[in-house]
């Protein structure tokens, strides 16, 4: 157990150096420098050079990375180009913004989700709504959730505020009123994969023996359903939480752009705007790392729970 | 496995939602490609009366440069299809060989593609082709290079995991057994019967090329205006959304009824 734990945690040097290497390269190898980049393709090749010079990228591209992973390794990330504050003093502030919505559309989807397909009572109604609710959220861009979303209860009903960002600092409510609809918005996708997979383990384990047992013993359909399947259905789903972090991620981008949230998302595309390379290099790194760790982690999480996969 | 791309080409005609799908995918293309005869305004023309709501002249109203909205809707059409359709073929391209191949020949080969392709799946597919359409400049080729090589990956691990199926049946055994070489046995046996995977995916690939080259252009990073394009049609239209909400929605729904028609089309099972 302890062993087959240590070897897939060990899985994630190997993975983690590939994914990263590959975003160093590829994104440099697209955009020739750094300082080109920022430049611009008119300034003369001087300047560029001796920016290059200045910041070290006139250097070969595997110690360039080397020394970039090394001092991420201790929290160095560089300077921004275009505030001159470090890439950690950029991002540490956004972090906790994310880090709320993510969490809470992941909360809020896996419930939904879980809670919606367990419903016994008008079951020929709510679950057709389920789905179909479902298949909205997968195939919808989430910057049109939110449009609508923003439409319906901003423009037309006049409940919520639209966009922005209102800080704890400036009262909870406030705060409250600010943050439903992207976290509507960002929890959309995950409903919709969510659902679909738990209504499949739902309607599998349904048909299992204890399930009958339970139902012979005379409890309500509505505790069968909500005390005996729902917990032995919610594994895949547990899984799949591991294994959407980079759809979390691609999701915050937009849905953070569109509610104008100072998060990580939205500091990506300002930074990509901006050309700022330092922080746009950062952010796609703690992305994919993240990403790589989270999924190793969703694994070794399913093998503890489930023994069956236990095998190699 | 006899038969399973002729139980495809039988099955989804009697699924509703692959009726659906066929309808919905149909009328934009149909729209798209008639757009020529069928807008009344030029979609890049800017007209004097700006942000004008519904009326007999502009069916949708008009954007805040006074362009009818009915007209750019059409138009946009046409890059977010072939982008759409570019990169998914692109991605059955690279994606159906090496799946084929390493399903086929399965061992160390297999493992390691596996690896890698199951690595390249994790990483967030928006936020790479965002990092990488910012650094080669939004253009229609160009999206199609990078949604193609974001998506390629899953197209590669259905196709392995169904010539892994395939490999292990009789008919290949017999067909090895009669001396059959591994490229001539993938070729008559092997991809014919991934063929019906190979279609549903590529239907599933267009939807998520056009939601992510249409979230790409929401986020400032697709194709540059005037073109009309929906995703930056929304964009645009967000600012404008308490004045003349169509022209936000319109694009909007226009998307929505794309991916999910392709979406229909790729998910239907027998």
């Amino acid at each position: 157990m302890l062993a087959l734990v240590g070897r897939r945690l060990l899985t994630v040097i190997p993975s983690g150096l590939i994914v990263t290497a590959l975003l160093f390269f590829s994104v440099n190898g697209l955009i020739g420098s750094p300082a080109e980049l920022m430049l611009g393709t008119d300034a003369t090749l001087e300047a560029i050079a001796e920016l290059n010079r200045q910041h070290g990228f006139d250097r070969p591209l595997i110690t360039q990375y080397l020394e970039w992973m090394g001092k991420a390794l201790t929290g160095d990330f560089g300077r921004s180009f275009t505030t001159h504050q470090t890439v950690a003093e950029a991002i540490l502030p956004r972090l906790p913004v994310t880090l709320e919505i993510g969490i809470a559309a992941i909360v809020l989807a896996t419930f939904a989700a879980t809670t919606f397909s367990s419903v016994t009572s008008a079951r020929v109604v709510v679950r057709p709504m389920a789905t179909g609710l479902a298949i909205v959220g997968i195939t919808l861009p989430n910057f049109i959730i939110g449009i609508g979303l923003i439409y319906l209860f901003s423009v037309e009903l006049g409940w919520l505020p639209s966009i922005g960002w209102a800080p704890w600092r400036t009262g909870i409510i406030n705060h409250l009123q600010h943050v439903l609809l992207p976290i509507l918005t960002l929890s959309a996708y995950f409903y919709g994969v969510f659902t679909l997979v738990y209504q499949a383990e739902y309607d599998a384990v349904r048909r299992r023996l204890f399930v009958r047992v339970a139902k012979a013993k005379g409890l309500s359909e509505r505790q069968v359903s909500f005390r005996h399947v729902l917990p032995n259905s919610i594994l895949p789903v547990i899984t799949y939480v591991g294994l959407s972090l980079g759809q979390l991620m691609g999701g915050a981008v937009v849905t953070e752009s569109l509610f104008s949230i100072p998060g990580i998302g939205g500091l990506l595309v300002d930074s990509i705007v901006a050309r700022d390379y330092p922080v746009m290099m950062a952010i796609g790194m703690i992305v994919v790392i993240t990403v790589v760790v989270m999924n190793t982690a969703a694994d070794i999480v399913y093998t503890i729970v489930n023994p069956q996969i236990r095998l190699d | 496995m006899r038969g399973v791309g002729k139980s495809w080409r039988r099955g989804p005609l009697g699924s509703p939602r692959f009726l659906v799908g066929l309808g919905m995918i149909g009328a934009v293309c149909l729209l798209s490609a008639l757009a020529d005869s069928l807008a009344r305004f030029d979609p890049t023309r800017s007209g004097v009366f700006p942000l004008s709501p519904p009326d007999a002249t502009h069916w949708l109203g008009t954007d805040e440069l006074g362009r009818d909205i009915v007209s750019r809707v059409l138009y946009g059409g046409r890059p977010s299809l072939l982008i759409g359709i570019g990169a998914a073929a692109l991605s059955t391209l690279i994606g159906v060989p090496i799946g084929l191949v390493a399903g086929y020949v399965g061992g160390r080969l297999d493992r390691l593609t596996m690896q890698l392709v199951n690595l390249l799946i994790s990483v967030p597919g928006l936020i790479l082709a965002l990092i990488i359409t910012a650094m080669i400049g939004p253009s229609l080729t160009n999206l199609v290079l990078v949604l193609g090589f974001v998506t390629w990956p899953r197209v590669a691990r259905l196709v392995r995991g169904q010539a892994l199926a395939i490999r292990e049946t009789v008919f290949v055994e017999a067909a090895r057994a009669a001396g059959g070489g591994a490229a001539w046995i993938v070729r008559m046996h092997i991809l014919p019967n991934t063929l019906a995977i190979i279609a549903t995916q590529f239907s599933l690939t267009v939807a998520y090329s056009i939601f992510t080259s249409a979230s790409l252009s929401f986020l400032g990073v697709g194709i540059p205006p005037p073109t009309p394009d929906w995703g930056g049609m929304v964009r645009s239209g967000l600012n404008y959304l308490a004045l003349n909400p169509t022209m936000a929605l319109a694009p909007s729904v226009a998307v929505a009824i794309t991916v999910l028609g392709f979406f229909f089309l790729g998910s239907t099972r027998k």
